[in-house]
């Protein structure tokens, strides 16, 4: 596939934005999550789309051969860990208030 | 064609995350994250990173997808006129705060992939061959990044912790309260032996 590398990082750039988005306008906290996990998917193609860019001057060996890789794995572990504490934090929040609309939530407004 | 698969699985891409953000249910919201997380993969898969692809779908696809709808399935938010009635947007201020700060990120993201062109156009494009070689994956690892690695087990390990406690916390409260409201059932301390047939 030669398809450059600023049009993987515009793809990428695009998810993040629409995470952004979601995560700001939605009230619905499933859909919040959703909008983190889409943000943390753009920024792993950012780091494969980086770790494909520059892989000619890795292998000629310059530089870290599987930065982008090692990081993308990290990067999918720690979405792993933040839905299961999220979604844990879902069912309490849903057993206190019998919702889950973040308006619900206010607690710790000032 | 590779190219062409690229834009079109890039385009579906935008199209079902334009659907998660958009989705009225968080069923459907979710079932749109699916779907990019499935063009991804493929995407990963054409730009020379099988392994990877493999990871998202198995981990994405497979295990937080299912926690999502599990959640979901469990606390019952099918139901859209509940959900409409608080998850709706509220404000037109802040309806319109939303819409000015999103457009001007994406007109940050346009300025950014135009200045992204002007730097990284001229650059060689690698062959089509895979990238994440799994056995140098493994010993890079195990060897350089052994810290990072550690610390992922520590984050797992705290993450599971983590849960437990929050979905426990809430059975033993549950049970306590009926004993405060009894009349002579003292409550006991956090950290003794709660419920002890009662």
């Amino acid at each position: 596939m030669s398809v450059p590398t600023d049009h993987l990082l515009a793809l990428a750039a695009v998810l993040f934005a629409l995470g952004v988005l979601g995560f700001l306008v939605r009230k619905n906290v499933i859909i919040v999550l959703a909008s983190i996990e889409l943000m943390l998917n753009a920024a792993n193609l950012s780091f494969l789309a980086a770790s494909r860019h520059w892989s000619q001057a890795t292998l000629a060996g310059q530089g870290d051969p599987m930065g982008g890789p090692v990081f993308a794995i990290f990067v999918i572990l720690v979405a792993a860990a933040e839905a299961a504490v999220g979604l844990a934090l879902v069912i309490a929040l849903y057993r206190l208030k019998q919702s889950v609309a973040l308006d619900s939530v206010a607690e710790l407004r000032g | 064609m590779a190219e062409a698969l690229f834009y079109v699985l890039a385009a579906l891409a935008i199209l079902s995350a334009v659907g998660v953000v958009r989705a009225r249910m968080p069923l459907f919201s979710v079932l749109s994250l699916l779907g990019t997380f499935f063009c991804l993969a493929a995407i990963y898969l054409l730009a020379g990173f099988p392994f990877l692809a493999a990871v998202q779908l198995l981990v994405y696809a497979g295990a937080i997808m299912v926690l999502f709808l599990f959640v979901i399935m469990l606390l019952n938010l099918g139901d859209a006129a509940e959900l409409e009635r608080h998850a709706g947007l509220s404000l037109s201020g802040r309806r319109l705060f939303v819409a000015g700060a999103s457009a001007a990120l994406l007109g940050l993201v346009g300025l950014g992939a135009a200045e992204l062109r002007t730097g990284f156009a001229a650059e060689a494009v690698p062959a089509d061959r895979a990238l994440d070689d799994l056995d140098t994956l493994a010993r890079l690892l195990f060897s350089r990044y052994m810290l990072p690695f550690e610390a992922a087990s520590l984050l797992l390990l705290a993450t599971m912790v983590a849960v437990i406690v929050l979905a426990k916390r809430q059975r033993e409260r549950a049970r306590l309260v009926p004993a405060a409201e009894g009349v002579a059932a003292p409550v006991e301390p956090a950290g003794a032996p709660a419920g002890s047939a009662r």
